[in-house]
C-alpha cells in the first residue's frame, strides 16, 4: 500500500456532489498532481484530508493504518499540512509568530521567542526558503508569504504537504524557485500533493497525476507516459478549442483616459504610482499582472471608491471627482472581482440584484416610489437574454450556481450598453463552458463599440481576448504589448518587474 | 423574512412557529422564576392576562401600553434592517417628549389642529437629529454606533432631567416635572376610565407609512440592500453613507414621536425618568418581529398586554412587575437565535461553520 | 492640596470597577467579541456580592458568590453568541435587561425592599495599609489604605498584559481576533479560545460588581452599575484593547466621577449635568479617535 491512501471518499453538499467515490494513492518521494477544472472537487478532497470537512463515506490510511481526521489539529498531528489558496497568515503577527502559531515553543508559561526564531532560521536555511523571522507578515510580498506558509508545515514536521494552486499568485520566475524547493523537500522523504489546473506545471514538476472531473476520478496517470492533450481530455471529458477573438481595427475615440493616477492601499502603502493609459472604443485592453500589484486598487479608483491623485476621464469628461453612481450614469459598468460579496446581494432576489444600479432612474421610480412591474420586466429580459436557469425574477440569488450567478451580474452590467466595461477576474472559479460564454460577451461588447478593460490572472484569457495588453507591476504600467508579440516568457518577465526588454 | 415573496412557505411557517415557541418559553421562564421564589405563577399569569384583556377598559389599557412600543419597535426595526444598531431610541424618546411638552406649554394660543402637529413635528425633528448624529459618526467616521447610542441615552435622560429640575422647573411641584401643555395640545381620549387616546391612531398610521416605505420606496430598497450587504450596495453605486444617515434620522424621529405621544396623550407634561424602558423594549419587539413593521405592530400589542397586565398583577399578587424584564430577556435570547429551517438542514449535513 | 489628595484617592477607588470590567472587555475585544453584557454581569456580581455576604455574614463568601454568578451568566452569554450564533449586541442587551429585572425582582420578593438593600451585618472588603508607603507624605495618603480589590485591579492590568503578549494563549487570542481562519487551520481550538476569553471576563466583571456593592459601602441599589459597564467598554475602545492604555482611560473616567461629587457639593451645580458629562466626554473621545484614524490615513 502507498503511504497515503484515500479510499472511496464521497462528500456531498446541498445540491452538489463534490466528491464521489474518490480513490487516491500517494507515495513518498513523489510530487503528485491533483488535477481538474474549477469545481472538480480537488479542494474539497484535500480539505477532507486536512480535517476541515468530514466525508460522508470513505476511509483514509496512513502508512497502512486507518486514521480518522476530525480537525486540522488531528491532521497536523498525523503529519499532514496544507497551504491554502488564500493564505492563512495573521497579518499583525511576525513571521516567527505565524510559523509557530498553535505549536509555540514555551519556557514555562511564556512563549520562547528566541528558540522559535532559531528554529525558523534553521528550517529556512535547510530548505532554501528565505525569510526574515522578525518582520510583520503584513509587510511581506505574496511570494515571501508563501514561503512562510511552507515553513509552517515544516515546523510542524509535516510529511504530507498539500499545496492548493500555489502558483496562482507567483511570477514565472518565482514558480521556478518554488519547484526547486519542492524538489528538495520531496527528496528528503516527504510527499507533495500539488493541486493545479495548469498543464505545463504538471508536466514539469510532477511524477504522477490524478485527474478529477465533476467529483469523480477521471484517471490516474504517470506523467512520464502522458501528455497535455490526454490530461486535458480527462479534465474536460472532451476536446475543447481555445477561444480566439477576431482582431478588429481600433479607430474609435478614447473612452477611458487615465493620467498620472496615484493611490494608497488600505495599509497605507502606495498601490498606484502615476498610472497612465487609455482605452479606445471597440477595444479590449487586457491588464496582466500578479495579484497584489495594484490592480484591485486601480479598479476601485476607476469606480470612484478609492481616493486618488491624478485624472480619470470617461467619454471625454473629467470624472475624477464624481461618485460611482454618476460614473455609471455616464456609461461605466463593472464586473467586480469578488462575485459573491461585491457583485451580488445573496439575500436578495434576481430582480433586486439586476435593479440595484438603476432603481432610481425615472423609468423605475417616481417620487421615490418603485415601479415593481418595470423592475420585474427588466429582470425577465435579463433572464431570457442570458439564459439564466431560474424560475422567475423573485428567485433568490443564493440558489444559483457560480456560472448562473455570474450571468446575473452580466445581465445587470451589460444591459444598458455601457461605454466602458471594467471586468475584474470575470471567469475566476467558473467552469470551462461558463468561462467561454463570459469571454464571448466581452467580445460582443467590444464589437458593439464599448471599451473594455479586462483584468485577469489567466494569461491564456488575456492573450486570447485582448487587442492590447498592459502589464502592471508594483503599481505601475511596466509594459504594453500586442498579443501577437506577447509570449508567456515576455509577460512573465514584465510581471516580475524586469522592464529592460525590447517590447 | 416574512414579507419576502420569494421565501418558500415552509420557512414562513417555521418563522411563525418559532415566534410562538419563543413566547411560550418566555412565559415558562417567568413561571419558573416565580415558582422558585415562592410565588404562584398561575395566579400571577391569571391576574396579568385577565386584567389586560378582561373587559373593554382593560383592552383599552393594553392598547394604550402598546402605543409607545409600536413607535419604538418601528424605530429599532428600521435601523436593524439597515444593519445599524440604534440602541439610542430611548434617548430620542426623552428628547422628543420634552420638545413636545415645550411646544405644548409655550405656544398655548394656537388652536389644536395646528398645535398638535407642531408639537409632534418638533419632537420628530429633535428625536431624529439625536439619532442622526451618531448615524453620521458611523457613516463618515466609522464610529461604532452601539456604544455611542447607548452612552447618548444617558446624556439625553440626564439632560432632560436637568431641564425640568432647573430651567423649566415648575415652582411648588415636588417631582421634577414641566408645566402642563395647553388643553389644545392634549390628544383626545377614547373613553372614560382609561387613558387610551388618539395617539394609537398615529401609531397605526406610522406602521402603514413605514411598511410602505420598506416595501415600495427607493429608500426602503436601499436600506434593505445596505442591511443585507453594504459592500455590494457600495459597488452598485448606492450612497451608503447618506442612506445610513437617513435611516438613523427616521429611527430617531419615530422615537421622538413616541415620546411626544406619551406627553400629549397620557401625562400632559414632561416628567423626568418617565419611561420604563420603552426604547429597549422596542428593540426586543423588533427582534421578535424580525424587523417587519407589521410584525412589530403585533408584537407591540402583545407586549402592551404584558405591560398593562403586569402592574395589576403586582397590585393583586405582589409579584413585582420587574418580572416582565425577565420575560423580555428570554424573548430576546430565543428570538435572536438564528435557528431556521435552513440552519437545521445544514447542521444535519455536517457542515462545520 | 487637601482637595487634590482626596480627589486622587477617590479616583483610585472609583476606577477599580471600571478597570476590572475593562480588562474583561479587553480580553473579549481581542477575539472580536464586544462584551456588551459587562453592564449586566457587573450588576449580577454586585447583587450576589452583597446578598450572599449578608446571608452568611461573610464578605468573602459574598465575593465568591459575585464571581460565580457573573461567571455563570457569562457562560450563558458565550453559549448564545458562540454556539447559537445570536447577535452579540442582542445577547448582551438581553443579559443587561435580565440583570435589571431579576435583581429588582429578587430584591422585592426576597428582601421585601424596593430600591435599596442596606444590610447592617456586612463588613466591606478589607482595607490594606501598605507598610512603608503609608507613611510617605502625600503619596502615602493617595496610594495606601484602599480595599484589596483596588490593588488587585492593578495586578490584573499587569497580568492581562502578560497573558496577552507573553503566553501562547495570548498569542492564540490575538490570532483568533485578527484572522480566525488562520488560527483554525493552524490547529487552534478557536471555539475554546473564544469561550475562555468571555469566561475570564465574567470573573473579572463579577469582581467589578462586588467592588461596587461590598468594596467600600455595603449596599445594593436598583441599577447601581448605572452605565459603568459601557464606560468600561468605551475605555477599551480608548485603549484599543491594550491593557495599559485601557487602564489609563479608566483612571480618567474615574477621576471624573470623583470630581463630580465634590464639585457638586461645592458649587451647587446641577447634579444631572455633572453626571451627564462623563458619558458625553466618552462619546467625544470615541469620535476624536476615529477622526484621528481618518486623518492619518488621508495624510499618506
Amino acid at each position: 500500500m502507498a503511504y497515503l491512501e484515500l479510499k472511496g471518499i464521497t462528500k456531498t453538499f446541498p445540491g452538489v456532489v463534490a466528491n464521489q467515490n474518490v480513490d487516491l494513492s500517494v507515495n513518498k518521494v513523489t510530487v503528485h498532481a491533483l488535477v481538474g477544472e474549477n469545481g472538480a472537487g480537488k479542494s474539497t478532497l484535500m480539505r477532507i484530508l486536512y480535517g476541515m470537512y468530514s466525508p460522508d463515506s470513505g476511509e483514509i490510511f496512513l502508512d497502512g493504518k486507518k486514521v480518522v481526521i476530525r480537525s486540522p489539529q488531528d491532521a497536523i498531528r498525523l503529519g499532514i499540512g496544507m497551504v491554502h489558496q488564500e493564505f492563512q497568515l495573521v497579518p499583525s503577527l511576525t513571521v516567527t509568530e505565524n510559523i509557530g502559531l498553535g505549536m509555540e515553543m514555551t519556557n514555562g508559561p511564556w512563549v520562547d521567542r528566541k528558540a522559535m526564531r532559531k528554529k525558523v532560521i534553521e528550517l529556512s536555511e535547510q530548505y532554501g526558503l528565505q525569510v526574515d523571522p522578525d518582520r510583520q507578515v503584513a509587510e511581506l510580498s505574496v511570494g515571501v508569504q508563501q514561503r512562510v506558509e511552507i515553513l509552517k508545515l515544516l515546523y510542524r514536521q509535516a510529511q504530507v504537504l498539500i499545496l492548493d494552486e500555489p502558483t496562482a499568485v507567483l511570477t514565472p520566475q518565482e514558480i521556478k524557485a518554488l519547484f526547486v524547493v519542492l524538489d528538495r523537500l520531496v527528496t528528503s522523504g516527504r510527499m507533495v500533493i500539488f493541486i493545479t489546473h495548469k498543464l505545463n506545471e504538471i508536466m514539469t514538476l510532477c511524477s504522477k497525476a490524478t485527474v478529477l472531473r465533476r467529483g469523480i476520478v477521471a484517471g490516474t496517470l504517470n506523467v512520464a507516459d502522458t501528455n497535455e492533450i490526454e490530461i486535458t481530455r480527462l479534465m474536460m471529458g472532451q476536446e475543447v478549442e481555445i477561444f480566439q477573438s477576431k482582431r478588429t481595427e481600433i479607430s474609435g475615440k478614447r473612452v477611458l483616459e487615465v493620467n498620472g493616477l496615484s493611490a494608497i492601499n488600505d495599509r497605507g502603502l502606495p498601490a498606484l504610482k502615476s498610472v497612465t493609459f487609455n482605452i479606445k472604443a471597440g477595444e479590449i485592453v487586457g491588464l496582466a499582472g500578479v495579484e497584489g500589484n495594484g490592480q484591485t486598487e486601480l479598479i476601485e479608483v476607476l469606480a470612484g471608491l478609492r481616493q486618488s491623485k491624478g485624472q480619470v476621464r470617461l467619454g471625454g469628461r473629467d470624472v475624477s471627482r464624481t461618485t460611482l453612481r454618476q460614473r455609471r450614469q455616464i456609461g461605466l459598468s463593472l464586473i467586480p472581482e469578488d462575485r459573491r460579496h461585491q457583485g451580488l446581494n445573496l439575500l436578495g432576489s434576481i430582480a433586486e440584484n439586476i435593479g440595484a444600479t438603476r432603481y432610481f432612474q425615472k423609468r423605475f421610480s417616481r417620487f421615490g416610489v418603485l415601479d415593481q412591474v418595470e423592475l420585474d420586466r427588466t429582470a425577465n429580459a435579463g433572464i431570457q437574454d442570458y439564459q439564466i436557469k431560474v424560475d422567475g425574477p423573485d428567485a433568490m440569488v443564493s440558489t444559483l450556481s457560480g456560472g448562473n450567478a455570474q450571468k446575473v451580474i452580466i445581465a445587470r452590467e451589460l444591459a444598458d450598453k455601457p461605454m466602458l466595461l471594467v471586468a475584474a477576474q470575470p471567469t475566476r472559479g467558473l467552469d470551462v463552458l461558463s468561462s467561454q460564454s463570459v469571454r464571448k460577451e466581452l467580445v460582443r461588447m467590444k464589437m458593439e463599440g464599448a471599451a473594455v478593460l479586462l483584468l485577469s490572472a489567466d494569461l491564456d484569457e488575456i492573450l486570447s481576448v485582448s487587442d492590447r495588453i498592459l502589464v502592471m507591476f508594483e503599481g505601475r504600467i511596466v509594459g504594453e504589448l500586442l498579443p501577437a508579440k506577447a509570449s508567456y516568457e515576455r509577460l512573465g518577465l514584465l510581471m516580475a518587474g524586469h522592464v529592460n526588454q525590447d517590447v | 423574512m416574512l414579507l419576502k415573496k420569494s421565501t418558500p412557505w415552509i420557512n414562513q411557517i417555521f418563522e411563525i412557529l418559532k415566534m410562538v415557541f419563543t413566547l411560550l418559553v418566555a412565559l415558562l421562564m417567568g413561571a419558573l422564576v416565580m415558582q422558585l421564589s415562592g410565588k404562584d405563577s398561575m395566579q400571577a399569569y391569571g391576574a396579568l392576562f385577565s386584567s389586560a384583556l378582561g373587559d373593554s377598559s382593560a383592552i383599552a389599557n393594553s392598547l394604550l401600553a402598546a402605543t409607545p412600543l409600536i413607535f419604538t419597535g418601528l424605530a429599532a426595526a428600521i435601523a436593524f434592517r439597515a444593519g445599524v444598531f440604534n440602541v439610542g431610541v430611548e434617548g430620542s424618546l426623552y428628547l422628543g417628549a420634552f420638545a413636545a411638552a415645550w411646544a405644548g406649554f409655550t405656544f398655548t394660543s394656537l388652536p389644536g389642529w395646528l398645535l398638535i402637529p407642531l408639537c409632534i413635528l418638533v419632537a420628530a425633528a429633535v428625536g431624529g437629529l439625536w439619532s442622526y448624529i451618531p448615524g453620521m459618526m458611523k457613516a463618515r467616521l466609522g464610529v461604532d454606533e452601539t456604544v455611542t447610542t447607548i452612552l447618548l441615552n444617558y446624556v439625553a435622560i440626564l439632560y432632560t432631567s436637568y431641564l425640568v429640575n432647573y430651567p423649566f422647573k415648575v415652582p411648588g411641584m415636588a417631582n421634577a416635572m414641566s408645566a402642563e401643555v395647553a388643553p389644545a395640545a392634549q390628544l383626545d381620549r377614547f373613553m372614560p376610565g382609561s387613558q387610551f387616546n388618539t395617539g394609537f391612531l398615529i401609531a397605526v398610521a406610522a406602521v402603514i407609512v413605514i411598511t410602505f416605505l420598506m416595501k415600495r420606496m427607493n429608500l426602503g430598497f436601499e436600506l434593505r440592500s445596505v442591511g443585507d450587504n453594504p459592500v455590494f450596495s457600495k459597488w452598485m453605486g448606492m450612497p451608503t453613507e447618506k442612506i445610513i444617515e437617513k435611516v438613523m434620522f427616521i429611527s430617531g424621529l419615530l422615537g421622538g414621536v413616541a415620546g411626544a405621544v406619551q406627553v400629549l396623550g397620557v401625562h400632559y407634561r414632561f416628567a423626568a425618568n418617565f419611561s420604563p424602558g420603552f426604547g429597549f423594549t422596542g428593540i426586543t419587539i423588533a427582534l421578535l418581529a424580525c424587523n417587519s413593521p407589521i410584525g412589530v405592530f403585533f408584537a407591540a400589542l402583545l407586549f402592551g398586554v404584558l405591560r398593562s397586565g403586569s402592574s395589576t398583577m403586582e397590585l393583586f399578587t405582589d409579584v413585582p412587575r420587574d418580572l416582565i424584564r425577565v420575560l423580555e430577556a428570554t424573548v430576546i435570547f430565543f428570538a435572536a437565535m438564528e435557528i431556521s429551517w435552513n440552519w437545521l438542514r445544514r447542521k444535519r449535513n455536517g457542515i462545520r461553520n | 492640596m487637601e482637595f487634590v489628595i482626596n480627589v486622587l484617592y477617590s479616583t483610585l477607588r472609583v476606577s477599580t470597577p471600571l478597570i476590572l470590567a475593562a480588562m474583561a472587555g479587553a480580553l473579549s475585544k481581542q477575539v472580536n467579541l464586544l462584551n456588551i453584557a459587562l453592564e449586566g454581569l457587573m450588576l449580577f456580581g454586585a447583587f450576589a456580592g452583597v446578598v450572599f455576604a449578608a446571608q452568611f455574614s461573610n464578605t468573602w463568601l459574598g465575593l465568591l458568590a459575585a464571581v460565580l454568578l457573573a461567571l455563570a451568566l457569562s457562560a450563558v452569554f458565550a453559549l448564545f453568541v458562540i454556539d447559537l450564533h445570536v447577535n452579540l449586541i442582542v445577547a448582551g442587551l438581553a443579559i443587561n435587561i435580565l440583570a435589571l429585572g431579576l435583581t429588582a425582582y429578587l430584591l422585592t420578593v426576597v428582601f421585601n425592599t424596593r430600591g435599596a438593600f442596606i444590610p447592617d451585618n456586612v463588613q466591606p472588603l478589607p482595607v490594606w495599609d501598605i507598610p512603608i508607603i503609608k507613611d510617605v507624605p502625600v503619596l502615602g495618603r493617595i496610594l495606601s489604605g484602599h480595599g484589596v480589590l483596588v490593588y488587585f485591579s492593578w495586578l490584573m492590568v499587569f497580568m492581562t498584559s502578560l497573558l496577552l503578549y507573553k503566553t501562547p494563549f495570548g498569542l492564540h487570542l490575538r490570532a483568533v481576533g485578527k484572522h480566525k481562519e488562520a488560527a483554525l487551520t493552524a490547529g487552534i481550538a478557536v471555539r475554546r479560545v473564544e469561550y475562555a476569553s468571555i469566561l475570564l471576563g465574567g470573573i473579572l466583571a463579577g469582581l467589578a460588581g462586588a467592588q461596587l456593592s461590598i468594596g467600600d459601602l455595603t449596599l445594593f441599589t436598583d441599577n447601581m452599575t448605572n452605565g459603568r459597564g459601557f464606560i468600561a467598554l468605551a475605555a477599551v475602545f480608548f485603549g484599543n484593547g491594550a491593557p495599559g492604555l485601557t487602564a489609563v482611560g479608566c483612571l480618567l473616567f474615574g477621576m471624573f466621577e470623583a470630581l463630580q461629587f465634590r464639585v457638586q457639593v461645592m458649587s451647587g451645580f446641577s447634579p444631572q449635568l455633572l453626571q451627564m458629562l462623563p458619558y458625553l466626554i466618552v462619546v467625544i473621545i470615541l469620535v476624536l479617535i476615529s477622526v484621528r484614524k481618518k486623518i492619518q490615513r488621508q495624510a499618506l
